[in-house]
């Protein structure tokens, strides 16, 4: 039983060592509490808010891409880009126990599936590159870490639908960035070029410059050429983010406070180039409506391979540059159907080209002016000398063939007419070499890429003697198949158009330029294009030049002349046809035939300046299995002359010209004859 | 009975006057600071979390004021049969208690849940103070088999609740057996074997009974940045929050740590980390209240006029201290994971209701000291 009073001193020392012990604990954790919070209380304030701020890139906005006047051809519209962390943060917790772990825990299947059931596919190839894009994502380690830029793009449904999905937050993104929009599309393709998602090799090669796994890089043209000015430096934001890594929406304004100033992307810079849309539009209508009426805006060239470039004569400035068929830079901004790039790699008029400058192609008879040029710095040579042509000459036991017989000429009647035979016989009676002729060609800048420097330039062939024995190919007559542009001679557009910029100036070699000037966004000039010129060596003496000018000038002007029924009223233009011979490209067997496509036809060339008084332009055009170049090849450089210099002189040009004389010098008509309807 | 109810009821004047000031200061201090760092945690959410707590808060304070008003004499006698229902309780749960997240700690009274493992605390305590209030008049007094019946009366509940299972509710029943023995019956020598055998048996358990996983916890309370993304989360982001508080805190409902939930469970266990990143060092020594708390109810104690009380004081001191060291060594690293509230701070009404009811045990107590 409990007493009254009871005495407890001798309990006392107890209680005062439990007293002790309580004074100590307490010092003990006040002391923890102490370095946690009076010591160690920056670098953990620090942390704290290392733990919610996160940095993100902003992306810069691309630099533009306008016309000779200010027109746009490559612009940026916002869009959406979808990020997925494939390994995201998840708290896992233990309620018995009041333990939780953060985990990066792979996503599931089935919210890859709640994902992918809210975008819309292109096809299932688009899907299930989608799906196991992100598999891919979960099942690394370091990458799984990252929001990673997985679909650009997304319309505004998609964005929609996955904004509201509230489970998504923890693993999926959306972020502003940029689309490319290119307004003209198709009409300068090869030009701005299109833009992809970065590869991993180039992410790995350019891994310091900023970079990311979902980038965008420019693949091709000037997109390609000129990425690090138009780029620009990315920037960074900064957001509140929970511990789950998802960005909050109100964030408490202590947490906002926290938040370093972002850092401004810098624009990336704009590139004025010497396009001139119009023109360009012009030449590939002229293109398209050799055959056809209509021209879709997105599929240039329709059932024709070919390509034109107009450029100035003094300075190498590009006008236009027209490759068709060309496929629409805005297609690359979407995941592309397997179908759909199925018939873009399958087709016969290999729509990836640019025929300008990726492929080679037989000169044919424009290849006549370096035979002439080769012969004329040798003083020995009479350019004025008659020379007998009949429609063939015999060497070597076999025929070298005309298509017609020209009858007496002299070098420039030559020219004028497209002779063969004389050519035939200054290579085999008048010392026109292979080694005379590379040495011109070379000197006019074929047989080496014109340095242009987009869209990886072939170089083209110029064949001596010494090659054609090692490739096996030295026939007795392939000196006489290069004197008029067969054999192994092989040149593009592009180098072809220098050539005669080339006769149009007076003998400076141009090197060729898209691009004018590079402003920055407010703009500074940053770079400026100087037109780069040489002389041919030997220089081209002006009397030379005068001589081969007026067979050039004969070509359209002359009665004789093979272009002589394409010729504008109120411009004269100097120009040469050429109808190159494929001779190899039979038709495949089992080939589909495709109307109005024959590659047994020749291809069909004109390279032609104008005005011949005082030359600005100079136009090349190529109609891969076209026909003859002057049916087929000439009215498109003709329209395109006459629009740039026409358009100038208040529409005093008259395109209708008379029939007269159009059957001689002229090859026979094509099969089907619908090649020479509209002329 | 009849003289029992008398003088309840004829003294009122003399319960107020015997009201302890200190006891009640303190413990409304702890109590404000606790709901104002719960509406906090629960990012200023009244509805919820903080209206609960109140309401049990409020339960609490008419147990307590009940329990005050009693002649303490009264839980004497009672101590065994208290003590009885507290296990029967216990044992019931274990028969039809509520399964939560694996663990089977609660009973279901209507509406109602409670967890008999936190008053049986305090039933605990008024039992083994009951016998050991005996024993000191007995020939067992400071023999070690005078430890035999507490220790059973501890192990019983204690295994009971390890099964459910909870095992730092069962090592702080230990804890506080150990500490009411330490007042009347321990001596250096007993104290020494249990000691000895304490030390052996923790090796034996870390040897031959510790899992792997179990290990690997230690391990993570060790290294927390080693695993910080992972087991070592909770206890690292903790001590970020407590860090981040420096001297002066980051003010009320301004921790970034609790407001952006990178500290979990901040409204039960680690409530701690909260408190200590919103009030800073010095709000931190508010910690210093408690431990005030604990002397107070030590000098109650030592001038308490029976064994008896003394014991049920030293036992109420000890439930707050083991639980406040044990919750906040936890926060501050000194422990591993244990999974014990912080009284008052931490939201759940057996715990609340439990503290209140043995504060009022503890004033009917000093109430009749001044008596004397």
């Amino acid at each position: 039983m409990l007493s009254r009073s009871e005495d407890l001193r001798p309990l006392k020392l107890r209680f005062q060592l439990m007293l002790v012990v309580t004074v100590v604990v307490f010092m003990v954790l006040a002391g923890r509490l102490f370095q946690l919070q009076v010591l160690e209380g920056e670098q953990y304030a620090s942390r704290a808010e290392r733990n919610f701020i996160q940095s993100i890139d902003v992306e810069a906005p691309r630099g533009r891409i306008f016309d000779n006047k200010g027109r746009p051809l490559a612009v940026n519209r916002p869009a959406y880009t979808l990020m997925v962390t494939g390994r995201p943060r998840v708290l896992v917790e233990d309620e018995a126990t009041e333990t939780a772990e953060l985990r990066r825990i792979p996503v599931s299947d089935d919210q890859v599936e709640e994902l992918a059931a809210l975008i819309d596919f292109q096809d299932e190839s688009d899907e299930e590159k989608f799906v196991t894009r992100i598999e891919e994502l979960r099942d690394d380690e370091r990458s799984g870490r990252y929001a990673v830029a997985i679909r650009s793009n997304l319309s505004d449904r998609e964005y929609a639908r996955i904004k509201t999905r509230e489970q998504l937050a923890n693993w999926v993104d959306i972020r502003k960035r940029a689309r490319r929009y290119y307004p003209e599309g198709a009409l300068t393709a090869f030009i701005t070029g299109y833009m992809r998602e970065i590869s991993r090799e180039e992410l790995e090669r350019r891994g310091q410059a900023g970079y990311r796994v979902g980038d965008r890089i420019g693949k091709t043209g000037l997109e390609r050429q000129w990425e690090n000015y138009l780029r620009g430096r990315i920037g960074l934001a900064n957001r509140v983010v929970n511990s789950l890594g998802i960005p909050v929406v109100d964030p408490p304004a202590m947490a906002t406070a926290a938040l370093a100033d972002p850092v401004e992307p810098i624009p990336g810079q704009d590139i004025h180039v010497s396009i001139d849309v119009e023109l360009q539009r012009v030449a590939a209508d002229a293109f398209g409506s050799v055959r056809f009426d209509e021209v879709s805006k997105a599929d240039y060239g329709g059932r024709r391979a070919g390509g034109l470039v107009a450029m100035e004569v003094k300075t190498g400035r590009i006008l236009a540059m027209v490759s068709v068929p060309s496929i629409d830079p805005n297609e690359w901004e979407q995941p592309i159907t397997r179908a759909k790039f199925g018939a873009w790699t399958g087709s016969p008029f290999k729509p990836f080209i640019d025929k300008t400058i990726q492929e080679n192609f037989f000169p044919g008879s424009t290849y006549k002016v370096v035979s002439a040029l080769s012969m004329l710095v040798d003083s020995s040579y009479d350019p004025d000398e008659i020379i007998e042509c009949g429609r063939y000459v015999e060497y070597g036991g076999r025929k070298f063939r005309d298509t017609h017989a020209c009858g007496p000429v002299a070098l420039e009647d030559a020219i004028i007419q497209s002779c063969n035979v004389y050519f035939y016989r200054l290579a085999m009676e008048r010392g026109l070499t292979l080694s005379k002729m590379e040495a011109t060609a070379r000197s006019f800048g074929l047989g080496e890429p014109t340095g242009l420097g987009i869209n990886s330039e072939a170089s083209g062939t110029v064949p001596t003697e010494a090659s054609e024995i090692r490739q096996g190919s030295f026939q007795q007559g392939v000196r006489l198949n290069s004197a008029i542009g067969q054999g192994n001679v092989k040149v593009t557009v592009l180098q072809l158009a220098v050539l005669y910029a080339a006769i149009a100036n007076g003998g400076s070699v141009v090197t060729p330029s898209l691009v004018d000037r590079i402003e920055t966004r407010d703009g500074k000039l940053v770079f400026e294009n100087e037109p780069r010129l040489r002389e041919a060596s030997p220089p081209l003496e002006s009397f030379d030049r005068e001589r081969i000018h007026r067979g050039l000038v004969g070509v359209v002007n002359d009665p004789t002349g093979t272009a002589y029924s394409e010729r504008l009223n109120g411009i004269t233009v100097a120009g040469k046809t050429g109808t190159a011979q494929v001779g190899r490209e039979r038709r495949r067997v089992g080939e589909k035939e495709i109307v109005g496509w024959d590659t047994t036809q020749d291809h069909a060339w004109f390279a032609g300046y104008a005005s011949a008084e005082d030359p600005e332009i100079v136009v090349v055009a190529l109609v891969a299995h076209g026909g003859a170049g002057a049916a087929a090849a000439a009215p498109i450089v003709m329209r395109v002359i006459g629009d740039y210099l026409g358009g100038r002189r208040a529409g005093s040009v008259d395109r209708t010209v008379s029939p007269a004389r159009r059957d001689a010098g002229v090859p026979p008509p094509l099969p089907g004859g619908d090649g020479q309807v509209s002329r | 009975m009849n003289s029992f109810l008398r003088m309840k009821l004829g003294s009122w004047r003399g319960f107020a006057g015997g009201i302890d000031g200190v006891l009640v200061v303190l413990a409304a201090i702890l109590i404000s600071i606790a709901v104002v760092n719960l509406n906090s945690a629960g990012a200023g959410d009244w509805t919820g979390l903080v209206r609960g707590q109140i309401g049990f808060i409020a339960v609490g304070l008419v147990g307590m004021v009940t329990v005050a008003l009693l002649d303490y004499r009264l839980l004497f006698r009672l101590g065994y049969t208290i003590y009885g229902v507290g296990l029967a309780l216990v044992i019931l749960v274990a028969v039809v208690g509520v399964t939560t997240n694996s663990a089977e700690r609660w009973l279901r009274l209507g509406m109602l849940t409670f967890q008999p493992s936190e008053p049986m605390k305090l039933f605990l305590i008024l039992g083994i103070a009951r016998y050991l209030q005996e024993l000191s008049e007995s020939s067992l007094a400071g023999t070690i088999r005078g430890l035999v019946i507490p220790g059973v009366m501890t192990l019983v509940p204690a295994a009971l609740i390890l099964q459910q299972p909870d095992l730092s509710t069962s090592v702080v029943l230990g804890l506080i057996a150990l500490s009411m023995l330490a007042l009347a019956q321990l001596t250096l020598r007993s104290t020494l074997i249990l000691s000895l055998l304490g030390v052996s048996s923790m090796m034996l358990g870390w040897r031959l009974l510790m899992e792997d996983y179990q290990r690997e916890r230690i391990d993570v309370w060790l290294n927390p940045e080693n695993h910080a993304e992972g087991a070592g989360y909770q206890i690292l982001q903790a001590r970020i929050a407590v860090g981040n508080g420096g001297i002066f805190g980051r003010g009320v409902g301004e921790g970034s740590q609790n407001l952006l939930n990178f500290v979990p469970y901040k409204e039960s266990d680690f409530a701690f980390a909260v408190f200590a990143e919103e009030w800073g060092f010095l709000g931190g020594c508010m910690l210093l209240l408690v431990f005030v708390l604990v002397a107070w109810l030590l000098n109650v104690a030592s001038q308490a006029r029976d064994r008896f009380s003394a014991l049920v004081c030293v036992g109420v001191a000890a439930l707050f201290f083991w639980h406040t060291v044990l919750n906040v060594g936890v926060v501050l690293e000194f422990i591993p994971n244990t999974g014990l509230p912080l009284p008052f701070f931490t939201h759940g009404g057996s715990n609340v209701v439990t503290m209140m009811l043995s504060l009022g045990v503890v004033s009917s107590i000093s109430r009749a000291r001044r008596e004397r």
